[in-house]
């Protein structure tokens, strides 16, 4: 506890390392499940626009004005045959606008956030 | 522990500072439904200090905390001459006030290529400073839970003092105070501002938990949760609070089977702890009896 916390005090003044970030597109389309979707994401460098292919990705997600309470357990995101290209399957609460968080632990770290509106089918 | 487990355990930390903020508002007698707003305040400065500015996080909580000090009294100014449930109505409005603003902030700034900063309802992206220093969600966990045991270490010290009992007594009786000579406008205005600056310190760590902040975060919602915490954990102890974010996260978590049923479970449990136990399960009486029953267990 002591050495985390000294860790933390430390990084807390150091100056930062050259992180890369990253970008992705996501497309969620319903499964047949009520409120279950499949999401395809596109994970890429933000700069070079690179596919970033063999990353440790999962998917949470929040209701934006209830983040405490509507939110969605993180899934690990299953790499395709397509680089860079992954998918997550995540069962929301309800309808609605939900904030995606995509957590990417490795090759690097980093957090993408994107809203999407999960609408009703008609 | 799994990334789930830390950001459950997390956010029951974080969301602990909001629960106190409230909980000293209420100690001093007032309801305020409006404490998200501050929370607000210190994510979005928290914010802008660090991913605009340069800032380390050290020292722009430090800054949102006195902007939350500074807002709260503002609005504990002319809010706090009134009584009760029009107190209440006015927080409300306030923080209704100040998520609008939010709505209505734009300051970005293109950073290493990508625009960086509050965007109005789109939120604010890239509060990156804990991932660019590699902190490890682990070690963020223990900093916040380091950071809410010296509050809750303040929070003793004080209930132990003179302030401490002049707060209580202010809350219970506010016109026998001001018999006594306790100036019972400038306390309460004192609470304020420190329940604005928990809060913010607060909502500093939770935009740099996110990364990512946006207006709705700090609606109504998080108000009334904020005050049921308090509530449900009770009045007679800081540790009230607290337990109140844990049973109430603790609960949420553990009936996900239910989906977005569990609000209904959620709003249940505050109604009827408050016929049951209107100041919460660790009331004033709760804590003396523990507190007989453990000077009692040491004299034996």
């Amino acid at each position: 506890m002591r050495r985390t916390l000294l860790a933390a005090a430390l990084a807390a003044f150091a100056s930062p390392a050259a992180a890369q970030r990253l970008a992705a597109d996501v497309d969620c389309k319903p499964a047949r499940q009520a409120l279950v979707y499949d999401c395809r994401i596109a994970l890429k460098e933000a700069a070079s626009r690179k596919p970033v292919a063999g990353a440790d990705v999962s998917v949470g997600a929040d209701m934006p004005s209830m983040p405490m309470a509507h939110n969605v357990k993180p899934v690990k995101a299953a790499p395709t045959n397509q680089p860079g290209e992954y998918t997550a399957r995540i069962e929301l609460e309800m309808h609605g606008e939900w904030a995606l968080k995509l957590n990417v632990r490795s090759p690097v770290r980093d957090v993408i956030v994107k809203k999407i509106d999960f609408r009703e089918r008609p | 522990m799994d990334e789930y487990a830390l950001g459950v355990l997390t956010n029951v930390g974080l969301f602990s500072f909001l629960a106190l903020s409230a909980y000293l508002l209420l100690v001093a007698g007032e309801m305020s439904f409006g404490q998200q707003a501050f929370f607000g305040v210190g994510a979005y400065a928290a914010g802008i200090g660090t991913a605009m500015w340069g800032w380390p996080l050290p020292v722009a909580a430090l800054g949102a905390m006195a902007l939350g000090a500074a807002a709260a009294w503002l609005v504990g100014w002319p809010t706090l001459r009134l009584r009760g449930l029009y107190f209440a109505m006015a927080t409300l409005a306030a923080a209704e006030m100040f998520r609008i603003l939010f709505e209505l902030f734009h300051y970005q700034r293109t950073i290493d290529g990508e625009l960086v900063g509050p965007d109005g309802t789109q939120g604010f992206r890239g509060i990156r400073w804990v991932l660019e220093r590699g902190i490890e969600q682990e070690t963020f966990l223990a900093a916040v839970w380091a950071l809410l045991l010296v509050v809750l270490a303040a929070f003793a010290i004080v209930e132990r003092t003179r302030l401490g009992a002049t707060l209580r007594m202010v809350g219970e009786d506010p016109e026998l105070a001001a018999v006594l000579g306790v100036n019972v406008a400038r306390v309460k205005l004192g609470v304020a501002a420190a329940a604005g600056a928990l809060a913010a310190l607060g909502g500093a760590l939770y935009a740099h938990h996110n990364t990512y902040v946006e207006p709705r975060n700090f609606d109504i919602m998080l108000g009334v949760h904020s005050l049921a915490y308090a509530l449900i954990g009770g009045l007679g102890t800081a540790l009230g609070p607290l337990l109140g974010v844990a049973l109430d996260i603790g609960l949420l978590e553990s009936t996900r089977v239910f989906q977005g049923y569990r609000m209904i479970v959620f709003g249940g449990l505050v109604a009827l702890l408050l016929i049951v136990r209107p100041r919460g399960l660790l009331d004033e009486v709760a804590v003396s009896r523990i507190a007989g029953a453990l000077r009692r267990r040491r004299t034996a």
